[in-house]
């Protein structure tokens, strides 16, 4: 689509003072919009495009790029790696996001409630989410270490065994699991109360004086309301734990065995680690893939009605 | 009963905060430990606080990394607010062809992995000797936060009553004009807090900036994430560092604490 082709023109100019005008205001609008559309297609797509070029070459850094086709892909599709990233990506996804909504809605009732000193408690709780997940991530990994980490130290203190976070494979997982859980939960439950906050107080006082159970209450009243914060929460925690790097990468660098490398920690192996650009190409255009799909579904669980074809970046 | 509740929800509320506060109370306090203190088992709870993790801190070039840290996510932040706050008053005012596809095909990018844009960036770069260079890093952000500022934003200009501007157009003003004397002063606070979540995203990001800075560029969080390699984990000088790096991240979230749902929503709501 042609840049200047999205600008409309206006009618005919009256006299040629309008005219002058007209013409300015075009270009106005022209300034408005072209800058932008301009460097985010030069920094989105056409990368993409180069990046999906690249993934069809047998090209590691320092040597000559040679055309494989589908080499890349019919190799990645062998590899063992390769599926068991695409498993653990997608058990991270479905284990973290299904825990935050719910953990997400308890703690936004919670929360919700009216007292002095809930203003810092939720400046507490909403914290976290904004911090670099680097540093997250660097915290709770000091604080699972085995030998001297404070939570297998609690943990034995109450009577249960200590857990070797970190070097398991499936404590691993969870370590994992639960780093993400700890930062994003409050960011479901932040979209959860800004939707119980559009409901109207008639609403809540006529549910209060019909003396509504609990369970109908929040099927009948809060759902509605609910729904669409609901959904965007899911929409963004899904596309952010299918592109997971930062806490697994500084928790365990992706083991032990590889148990909690993600897509994109493989990706990043193969480009900054081994120099194949061709592979590591192929690897981030899968995650592309995927997030498109997911995208795609919750876009239209939100929008039911509008059905629209949507892309990430493309 | 209804007191008992209360007191119920309360205390619930407590240990909540308790779960988010004590991570991050704990690592201030590791912070102030020796190097055995930081080891020893059991935990120590008290003991007399060193600021010898603060003072290697800013003796290694950990002062270099968050200088680069903060030219990188300021640069990002000017550009995409200048830039995003053009877009996004077109979007509010104008109706042009094809409005809803761009769009939405602007907030796709927030769905854009880090990890595709690795590959080609890396080479691009490389190519135009462009790697370990701030100027990278800034461009490869400005993919991310333009698209978030031109959504944020946009509900920022939605909420100026047209009338101003009207009234603005009968006193002779050009549409330009209306732009930066009346409709940007009047967005000042959006602004404000869209530029704030820039520089946060900018601060915070780990994957690009690992992938393209390797030395001299090298942003506070690569460079910590090296500290961890050599012989052993000098967890008082990362506890420290992080401390320090993250303290502006803490003092503009108090900031704009009303408008978090608005920033962590990419503007979808408010």
């Amino acid at each position: 689509m042609s840049q200047e082709a999205m600008v409309n023109e206006r009618e005919g100019p009256a006299t040629a003072v309008e005219a002058a005008a007209g013409l300015r205001d075009l270009w106005w609008r022209r300034l408005l919009f072209i800058p932008t559309i301009t460097l985010l297609l030069l920094l989105a797509i056409v990368p993409l495009i180069f990046s999906l070029g690249v993934s069809l070459f047998n090209y590691t850094l320092g040597s000559r790029a040679i055309w494989i086709g589908l080499g890349n892909y019919i190799y990645m599709f062998t590899d063992p790696q390769f599926w068991l990233a695409t498993r653990v990506t997608v058990q991270f996804t479905i284990a973290a996001v299904s825990i935050e909504v719910v953990l997400g809605i308890l703690l936004a009732f919670i929360l919700n409630q009216r007292f002095t000193g809930m203003g810092i408690i939720r400046l507490i709780v909403f914290l976290p989410m904004m911090l670099a997940p680097f540093c997250i991530g660097l915290f709770w990994r000091f604080m699972f270490d085995q030998t001297f980490g404070i939570v297998d130290y609690m943990l034995t203190r109450i009577g249960l065994p200590a857990i070797p976070w970190l070097t398991h494979p499936f404590w691993a997982q969870v370590a994992v699991v639960v780093v993400d859980v700890w930062q994003w939960t409050p960011f479901v439950a932040l979209l959860v109360l800004a939707g119980v906050g559009t409901i109207p107080a008639e609403l809540l006082e006529a549910a209060t004086l019909d003396r509504a159970s609990t369970w109908l209450k929040f099927r009948q009243i809060y759902w509605p309301y609910l729904r669409f914060p609901l959904l965007l929460a899911l929409l963004f925690r899904s596309i952010d734990t299918l592109k997971l790097f930062d806490s697994p990468f500084i928790l365990t660098g992706g083991g032990p065995g590889n148990f909690t490398s993600t897509l994109s920690i493989l990706g990043y192996r193969h480009q900054i680690m081994f120099f194949n650009v061709g592979m590591a190409a192929a690897i981030s255009w899968i995650v592309v893939i995927i997030i498109n799909i997911v995208a795609n579904i919750l876009i239209r669980l939100i929008t039911p009605i509008k059905v629209e074809q949507v892309s990430t970046g493309l | 009963m209804k007191v008992l509740k209360r007191a119920l929800g309360i205390a619930l509320a407590l240990l909540v905060a308790a779960v988010f506060l004590f991570p991050l109370l704990w690592v201030v306090l590791s912070s102030f430990k020796t190097k055995l203190e930081l080891l020893a088992v059991p935990p120590v709870f008290i003991f007399k606080p060193t600021l010898q993790n603060y003072i290697n801190a800013f003796r290694s070039d950990f002062p270099l990394q968050v200088r680069n840290s903060l030219i990188i996510a300021v640069s990002t932040t000017v550009i995409s607010i200048t830039l995003g706050s053009l877009t996004a008053y077109g979007f509010s005012r104008y109706t042009i062809k094809g409005s809803d596809f761009l769009q939405f095909w602007i907030l796709s990018l927030r769905m854009l992995p880090a990890i595709a844009v690795v590959v080609p960036f890396y080479l691009v770069f490389r190519t135009l000797g462009l790697l370990d260079r701030h100027i990278a890093l800034i461009l490869v952000y400005c993919l991310f936060n333009i698209s978030f500022a031109v959504w944020v934003l946009k509900g920022f200009f939605d909420e100026i009553p047209l009338e101003l501007e009207e009234a603005a157009m009968l006193d002779g003003y050009s549409p330009p004009q209306v732009f930066l004397k009346v409709s940007l002063p009047l967005a000042r606070a959006g602004l404000a807090t869209t530029a704030i979540f820039c520089l946060i995203q900018s601060l915070n990001e780990f994957l690009l900036a690992v992938s393209l800075t390797t030395r001299v560029a090298e942003t506070a969080p690569v460079g910590l994430s090296k500290v961890q390699t050599l012989m052993g984990v000098d967890w008082g000088l990362l506890s420290a560092g992080s401390i320090v790096f993250m303290l502006p991240v803490v003092i503009f979230t108090v900031i704009v604490r009303n408008e978090l749902v608005r920033g962590m929503s990419f503007g979808r709501m408010r």
